[in-house]
């Protein structure tokens, strides 16, 4: 066989496969928010976008993407800056290092549910050692997953603990690429040491920098387990965001039609806001 | 502008010595070259008088300040790097202005320099790219821009041309040797190429495994090596060196033999090394000196480099050009006494030979 034949061939397997596995059930689930159906085995019937209209007049969505968008936000600029602190500090020359650096990735390495249990045994109200350490300090006790507020700040503390690493990991590799003659060069120039992080590191991390945030903003966004998990979306719907509705809708209350229109809405979002991002933050700079 | 004074400045990396205590006295703007083969010590040496290396041991001093323990920023240096260094995100312009403005420097002063420092290295339609948009040697311009528009006391480069090609080194070397006469500043300069350390110093500080070796004017450190190591680095062609002994009066290297120079002092028997440079062997086709055959013969242009035998000794011999040698001519030579080197072969410094 020749090589262009061998390719052609490889190249059709692949689009086969991405069509299967990737742009039917898409195209399949976008389909669903176009038709009514209240169960998988009824008889879907076209009904347009009046599935957009009824959720879009539903206060629950309009909940879940704020609790959706403050979520992500949070998890996000928490893991950003604690990326860069934890990085810093595991670029420095110090004894140990490859063990420390080792034992930070741990917890990326842990299944979800591992996190969130380990969690759920540190805050237990008799045992947990969260709790215990809280009332040591003479504070009064936090109620982690009836009052709203705690509920959301679980999540975002369980997300950043679980994901951090992959954060640290990103920009431990970013820093390793600013030639060390930059940071003399500051030095000789009349730096301090956070000038020197605002004029070197910080420009030089911000390909990385991008990159991670567009990814972790994605992946968090539509991150479903953590929460589910933890919360199931609740105390009544504070912590409950567009991928968990979309999961309750069509599959505890079997609205398939409106948990497909959730999806797709949600879609949408993300598409416009990582166009709108890759806008304001351009990978590739284009110099004049 | 300021002397820069280095007493018994040492470095210590763990149990390895990287500088072993160097003596020196930097001149109020003098152009002083360190130079040395690779790991001398030479770019440790310039760290530690910017503050990017700890002095182990010693202190410096510019001009009455003792900068010993100060950090770069506080020793009023400016120092240019092998890879430029330049802030890739920064256009030049800010580069340029960067030091300054980290120096709380006023807006006016700071594009006054700025302006300056880039019409004399002909910088001023580049101003405002970024630095990946450069050449090399647009690069190394603009890292000297960075410097020159410091107004430090000391302009500090290692190996600053080390990255370009050998015409625009050329060209680059005579830019820095007239920027640094023009503006007068003491600097300090950092090269393995002893071409460069001959045409651009005032002085030369040569190193070797962390010691100084001598430190002299260019010509001074080529007519008069304080030693063998100085004697085989300094000069191109290298200087042909020879080890014999000392008998009657002679110097003698098998059946090779020559009259020492009156006034020498040098034990019967001893173990010295003759030193002579290529182009101070005298080819003399009348008298029959030293019967010379020669196996290789470059032809570099101008001059005619023979290698090849002379009772025994290998030497190589330069003279003006010359079309009619070739493989197995023979010569007679003649060693000036006045060109001779002695050394003595176990400490190998040179012994005084009064001409
Ligand atoms: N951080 C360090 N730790 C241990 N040894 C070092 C360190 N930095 C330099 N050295 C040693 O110190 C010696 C001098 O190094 P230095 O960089 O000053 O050499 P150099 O003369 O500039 O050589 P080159 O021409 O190759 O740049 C070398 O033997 C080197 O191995
Ligand atoms: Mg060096």
């Amino acid at each position: 066989m020749s090589s262009k034949a061998t390719f052609t061939l490889f190249l059709i397997i692949g689009l086969l496969v991405t069509l299967a596995l990737i742009a039917a059930p898409v195209v399949y689930a976008i389909s669903l928010s176009f038709y009514t159906m209240d169960s998988f085995v009824a008889d879907p019937e076209w009904i347009g976008l009046a599935n957009y209209a009824r959720i879009l007049s539903t206060g629950a969505f309009w909940n879940a993407l704020g609790n959706g968008l403050v979520y992500s936000i949070s998890t996000i600029v928490l893991q950003v800056v604690l990326g860069i602190g934890m990085a810093l500090v595991l670029n420095q020359a110090f004894p140990g290092r490859n063990l420390v650096r080792g034992l930070s990735i741990l917890p990326y390495l842990l299944p979800t549910v591992v996190i969130v249990l380990t969690f759920k045994w540190m805050v237990d109200g008799s045992i947990g050692i969260l709790t215990k350490a809280i009332a040591a300090l003479g504070l009064p006790p936090i109620h982690w997953f009836e009052s709203p507020q705690a509920a959301m700040a679980s999540s975002v503390m369980v997300s950043v603990w679980l994901w951090t690493p992959f954060v640290t990991t990103a920009f431990l590799a970013g820093l390793q690429t600013v030639p060390t003659s930059l940071y003399e060069a500051a030095k000789v120039d009349g730096t301090n040491a956070i000038q020197r992080f605002y004029h070197i590191t910080l420009p030089m991390l911000k390909p990385v920098l991008t990159v991670v945030v567009l990814l972790r903003a994605v992946w968090t966004f539509n991150k479903f387990d953590v929460i589910w998990l933890l919360t199931g979306g609740g105390p009544v719907g504070s912590t409950e965001h567009l991928a968990i509705l979309s999961y309750t809708t069509a599959f505890t209350k079997f609205d398939i039609g409106g948990g497909a229109t959730i999806a797709t809405l949600s879609f949408l979002f993300l598409a416009i806001s990582v166009f709108i991002y890759f806008r304001i933050f351009p990978l590739d700079e284009e110099e004049s | 502008m300021a002397q820069v004074k280095l007493s018994a400045v040492r470095k210590a990396y763990g149990a390895v010595i990287a500088v072993h205590g160097v003596d020196l006295v930097i001149d109020d703007g003098e152009l002083v070259v360190f130079l040395g083969p690779s790991g001398c010590g030479k770019s440790t040496t310039l760290r530690m008088i910017a503050g990017l290396e700890t002095i182990t041991s010693g202190t410096l001093h510019i001009g009455d300040r003792d900068v010993t323990a100060l950090e770069p920023k506080d020793r009023n240096i400016a120092m240019v790097f092998q890879n430029y260094a330049l802030y890739p995100h920064k256009t030049i312009r800010e580069n340029l202005a960067f030091g300054l403005r980290m120096h709380k420097m006023d807006r006016a002063e700071i594009e006054k320099r700025v302006g300056e420092a880039s019409s004399v290295l002909g910088l001023n339609e580049l101003l405002d790219r970024k630095p990946r948009q450069l050449s090399g040697g647009q690069m190394q311009r603009v890292a000297l821009g960075r410097a020159l528009v410091r107004e430090p006391e000391v302009f500090l480069l290692d190996e600053p041309l080390s990255n370009l090609d050998a015409k625009l080194r050329v060209k680059m070397r005579e830019e820095i040797a007239r920027l640094q006469k023009q503006v007068g500043t003491s600097m300090v300069y950092v090269t393995h190429d002893q071409v460069e350390a001959m045409t651009l110093a005032d002085r030369i500080v040569i190193m070797k495994d962390g010691h100084v070796q001598q430190v002299g004017a260019p010509l001074e450190v080529y007519d008069r090596p304080a030693n063998l190591f100085v004697a085989g680095f300094i000069g191109s062609p290298e200087m042909n060196l020879v080890e014999g002994r000392v008998v009657q009066g002679r110097f003698e290297a098998g059946e090779f033999s020559i009259d020492l120079p009156k006034g020498m002092t040098a034990e019967e028997n001893s173990a010295i090394s003759l030193g002579i440079r290529p182009e101070h062997i005298e080819i003399d086709d009348t008298a029959s000196d030293i019967a010379f055959t020669a196996d290789i013969i470059e032809q570099l242009g101008a001059q005619t480099l023979c290698a090849g035998t002379a009772q025994g000794v290998r030497l190589r011999v330069m003279t003006t050009r010359r079309d009619d040698v070739h493989r197995g001519s023979g010569f007679s030579l003649r060693f000036p006494a006045n060109r001779l080197h002695f050394f003595n072969t176990e400490t190998g410094n040179r012994i005084s030979t009064e001409h």
